[in-house]
């Protein structure tokens, strides 16, 4: 018999080309909580966090319930900071210069959250997962 | 789950920590009216100097003869109190913790250091435990309760490195660690665990009435 050679359609094409852009696109939402001042200091190791999955289970949809911007003891209200990094702000390293303050931002906003939600993880060990 | 940490890592720390100073002032303030009346004289021969004295050579290792006796249990007591004591306050997890409701901070034991010195502390108790059982000297001292108080005081080592390891059930041993650190706190004042608050002024005592009544050493 003779073989037939795999003809290209354009339904097969479109369903491969599809599966590469979700490849890609799905690689790019974050999956872990990073900050460039935690450069070679990591001592827990990073939290999992898959933004995308995390926000539609919690049901965020605003962006500063977690990107905030404050001003003047204020938290504004329109204001958004995804496009920087939490160590802007929160950049103190204080003791031991080990950078205390973006961690306190982060377990006040995450920890802080759950407890407020009695949803999500609490301890040390329910985010710092070791790998 | 969440109301449950909330409770033993809000109010029930408050409290523990109330009882712990309250209790602690109760029996320092207690004991002394106690001493007053039944040893008066106490406070005429109390000499601070006599008191330091012994108390500084009671504090260093192999600086009495009683540890130049013992050379393992004086290894093993000092090792034991100093991370006993040392390890909480500098642990990087309880310095987070502190930062989080009170935004102060400071310097912290390496990871590695911490586990160890806590491998040291509950090593610590098990030596403590067998020697109570296989001394005879020791053995005529202890009752079931000096057994219950070691385990107490391992408790929190052995829930924290469970957790820190995070081996199964580390959610459970977290919030057991939080809560055996409290208990541990509370009894402190009000068991022989006393000898934290006390020894200042038992030794001083005897390095009172050793150093400016009889004119000799105690250590």
């Amino acid at each position: 018999m003779k073989k037939r050679p795999v003809k290209l359609s354009a339904p097969i094409i479109f369903g491969l080309v599809l599966c590469l852009v979700m490849t890609v696109f799905a690689q790019e939402d974050i999956v872990e909580v990073a900050d460039s001042i935690f450069s070679g200091k990591k001592i827990r190791p990073p939290v999992p966090f898959h933004h995308e999955a995390h926000n539609e289970k919690a049901k965020i949809y605003e962006c500063n319930v977690c990107h905030h911007v404050w001003e003047g003891g204020k938290k504004l209200e329109y204001e958004t900071s995804e496009e920087m990094e939490c160590s802007e702000c929160h950049y103190d390293t204080t003791a031991a210069g080990y950078p205390f303050d973006v961690i306190k931002a982060y377990h006040d906003n995450c920890k802080g959250c759950h407890l407020q939600k009695k949803a999500g993880p609490i301890l040390c060990s329910e985010c710092h997962v070791k790998q | 789950m969440h109301e449950i940490y909330k409770f033993v890592s809000g109010p029930l720390v408050w409290l523990a920590f109330i009882i712990f100073v309250g209790g602690s002032l109760y029996r320092l303030i207690s004991m002394a009216i106690l001493a007053k009346k039944k040893d008066g004289l106490v406070y005429e021969y109390f000499s601070l100097k006599y008191a330091f004295r012994s108390i500084y050579h009671w504090l260093i290792p192999f600086c009495s003869r009683n540890s130049q006796q013992h050379p393992w249990l004086t290894l093993v007591t000092f090792a034991f109190h100093v991370s006993l004591i040392f390890t909480p306050l500098f642990l990087l997890a309880h310095i987070i913790l502190i930062k989080e409701s009170w935004d102060i901070s400071w310097w912290f034991l390496p990871e590695g250091m911490a586990d160890f010195l806590t491998i040291v502390v509950i090593a610590g108790c098990v030596f403590l435990g067998i020697r109570r059982i296989v001394r005879p000297e020791v053995r005529y001292l202890t009752n079931t309760s000096d057994f219950i108080i070691l385990a107490l005081v391992g408790l929190p080592f052995i829930t924290g490195f469970w957790s820190f390891h995070q081996w199964p059930g580390s959610t459970f041993m977290g919030i057991l660690h939080i809560f055996s650190g409290e208990v541990l706190l509370v009894m402190i004042p009000f068991t022989r665990l006393s000898h934290m608050i006390f020894f200042p002024f038992t030794r001083g005592y005897i390095g009172s009435e050793f150093g400016a009544v009889r004119n000799v050493k105690d250590w």
